[in-house]
């Protein structure tokens, strides 16, 4: 429908206008900073008194988002592929709220522990839950809809305990409560230099495996016919969705729905070949979170809605649209 | 042949008398349990006496005002949600189908905390009826979605999470627009009995009674409804009036517990299962069996929640997380055999 156009033509697209929301990213918020501004501050000119503010707070919101989104969407084509399951994402299959039980744990049990900890704690929390994704139901099969319906399982059982620590210690109920909810809120760059590198390290990696996740999709049996050992490329890839989901929602908190999402519209725009699809659900990734940021901090200001909430109202429905169409 | 029928029916008769009894043992153990435990001992001679006699002091006051109610809402939440996890099941034919796995629970949360952030003032008695709205809609749209071209487990399951997800990010913005009542909310969220008044009582009794009378009214027509649809229209029922009834007895049950005591998740799903492999397939004796475990479920839940973080008290819809999470687990796990 929409594949007239090449590939390469909807990535330059797609490229442009990752700038361009980046750039209303940059200029939304809770004091409006015109694009002319924020292009001459980049440029180096030290005109007008927004420069703080685009430094300290705007930038690295911005730089974050792109992170995020692209991680999540690469995570969520990742699971999509090795799972043959249109439906799996890291949000769905109870990856991400591995993640979130333990930075609750960090956040609410230890208060005082340092800043560092709390990726370790949500990286160390989604394996703790795909690990046993894996155990339950990979061991007899790995059909799509065992995974699916075990992930759900394994999420509400980490949904109650997340619950249950934030009604046992109301004092860190706030933090909690946002990070949750996943939002880009008072993120400086301190936080960009946490999640730069394992973004830059994995990301690649994933785009340059690409291919195998076409050979994965064909079957195991022509897989191994084709000299690939399933087994272990399974899991190497699963490894890498783990470590680029646990890695953003460290930072972010649970932001939903971008992991399904992007590689949907990637894969309507420019197929099923994950070599174009990868690099496109990070676009769109990206795309999805600096408008969802851009909404959340800039229309109801001085009201902040945190962003995961935002990529929940958007995505949502589009989800619900996925499964009627099925 | 039919002397081994006989026989077996026998057998089966006074089996399920055995556990009629059993349970009833049980879930006397439980209320008793459930009225002698609290902060301020009470000897038990008083707390027998409290539940019968009124004398005005200060162990009777606590016995009938606070653990009373209590005992007596967790009964009839326990009892709603396995019936109206039960109809769920038999409406939809589904064996994932139950209050939370709809998203039912968190539509009535969001339209119940909805209302409580814009009217303020709002009074428990009308807050019942923001919570049937929010049952009706986001189970009719669950509903709907997930049996768009054949109900499968994993689509409902699915389309009940993307609702649960939806609904519960609007509610999460809106507790941390409104922080004031953000410890009060937060503990309703997790589904509590422990605020429970004769108040919260007069709230929910009506509807459970109307809406259990319903679901016996129900019950042969639900029997046949399991067959199949084709054979239950064969046998002369009318499938669609049977399944919209059920569908408001689970609106009012389901609602009314929620507006009262939060999302309490998992007891609709479990006791359905438990109940359906002691007494098999029969609603007549689904539905009372369901209402008898339900409630055994929730008072003892409530017992239990008060000794996990000693002295505090937890919501004891973490409690019945704790047992239904793994036994939904082992559910999907269980159900790798069905079509996809």
């Amino acid at each position: 429908m929409m594949k007239k156009y090449s590939p390469a033509k909807w990535m330059i697209a797609l490229s442009i206008l990752v700038v361009v929301f980046s750039i209303i990213s940059l200029s939304a918020g809770a004091v409006w900073i015109t694009p002319k501004e924020i292009i001459l501050s980049l440029l180096g000119s030290s005109e007008g008194g927004n420069k703080f503010i685009l430094e300290n707070y705007r930038i690295p919101r911005t730089i974050l988002s792109i992170l995020i989104g692209s991680g999540l969407a690469v995570s969520g084509a990742i699971f999509q592929g090795v799972l043959g399951n249109p439906l799996a994402s890291p949000d769905v299959i109870g990856i991400t709220k591995g993640a979130g039980l333990a930075a609750a744990i960090v956040l609410v049990l230890f208060p005082k522990a340092p800043v560092v900890t709390l990726p370790i704690a949500a990286l160390a929390g989604a394996a703790i839950v795909a690990i046993l994704i894996y155990l339950f139901s990979f061991r007899r099969g790995a059909r799509p809809a065992v995974i699916a319906l075990v992930g759900v399982a394994l999420g509400a059982i980490c949904n109650a305990a997340i619950q249950y620590l934030m009604v046992k210690n109301p004092i860190g109920i706030n933090v909690a409560l946002v990070w949750l909810s996943g939002s880009l809120w008072g993120k400086s760059m301190v936080e960009v230099l946490m999640l730069l590198p394992w973004v830059i390290v994995f990301l690649p990696i994933a785009f340059l495996i690409s291919d195998k996740l076409d050979v994965l999709s064909l079957g195991d049996d022509v897989a191994t016919s084709l000299g690939e050992n399933v087994k272990v490329l399974r899991i190497l890839l699963l490894i890498l969705a783990v470590i680029l989901t646990g890695s953003s929602v460290a930072i972010s908190g649970t932001i939903g729905f971008v992991g399904l999402l992007a590689p949907h519209m990637a894969r309507r725009i420019v197929g099923a070949k994950h070599k174009f699809l990868l690099p496109t659900s990070a676009m769109l990734g990206a795309i999805l979170i600096l408008v969802s940021d851009s909404i959340g901090k800039g229309l109801f200001v001085p009201i902040e809605i945190p962003t995961g909430i935002v990529t929940s109202v958007i995505g949502a429905p589009y989800f619900l649209y996925l499964l009627i169409k099925k | 042949m039919r002397f081994l029928q006989k026989e077996k029916s026998k057998d089966n008769l006074s089996f399920r008398l055995m556990i009629v009894v059993i349970s009833l043992v049980v879930l006397f153990l439980g209320i008793a349990v459930s009225l002698y435990i609290g902060s301020r001992n009470i000897s038990l001679q008083a707390v027998i006496k409290a539940i019968f006699i009124e004398d005005g002091s200060k162990d009777n006051l606590i016995i009938r005002t606070i653990r009373l109610p209590r005992v007596v809402m967790s009964i009839c939440i326990g009892a709603n949600l396995a019936v109206a996890g039960v109809l769920m099941q038999g409406i939809t034919r589904n064996p994932l189908a139950s209050p939370q796995v709809f998203g039912i629970n968190s539509g009535a949360s969001f339209l119940v905390v909805a209302a409580t952030v814009i009217f303020p003032s709002v009074t428990n008695y009308s807050l019942v009826y923001f919570a049937f709205i929010g049952t009706a809609l986001s189970g009719g749209l669950v509903y709907f979605m997930g049996s768009v071209g054949g109900m499968t487990p994993v689509k409902l399951a699915l389309a009940g999470m993307a609702i649960h997800f939806l609904l519960s990010s609007f509610t999460q913005g809106m507790i941390l627009i409104n922080e004031n009542s953000l410890d009060k909310i937060m503990h309703w969220m997790a589904g509590s009995v422990s605020g429970g008044t004769w108040d919260s009582v007069s709230v929910i009794l009506p509807w459970t009674v109307l809406g259990l009378f319903i679901a016996f009214l129900l019950a042969s027509s639900m029997t046949i409804l399991d067959l199949g649809e084709e054979i239950a229209k064969g046998l002369g029922q009318k499938t669609e009036l049977i399944r919209m009834i059920a569908g408001i007895v689970v609106i009012m049950l389901a609602g009314a517990s929620v507006s009262v005591a939060g999302p309490i998740g998992f007891i609709g799903l479990i006791v359905p299962h438990i109940v359906k492999y002691f007494v098999g397939t029969d609603y007549r004796l689904r539905i009372p069996f369901c209402i008898l475990f339900g409630s055994i479920l929730l008072v003892c839940a409530d017992v239990v929640s008060r000794f996990i973080a000693y002295p505090f008290e937890s919501p004891v819809g973490i409690v019945t997380a704790a047992i239904g999470g793994p036994f939904f687990l082992y559910l999907a796990q269980r159900k790798r055999g069905t079509k996809e």
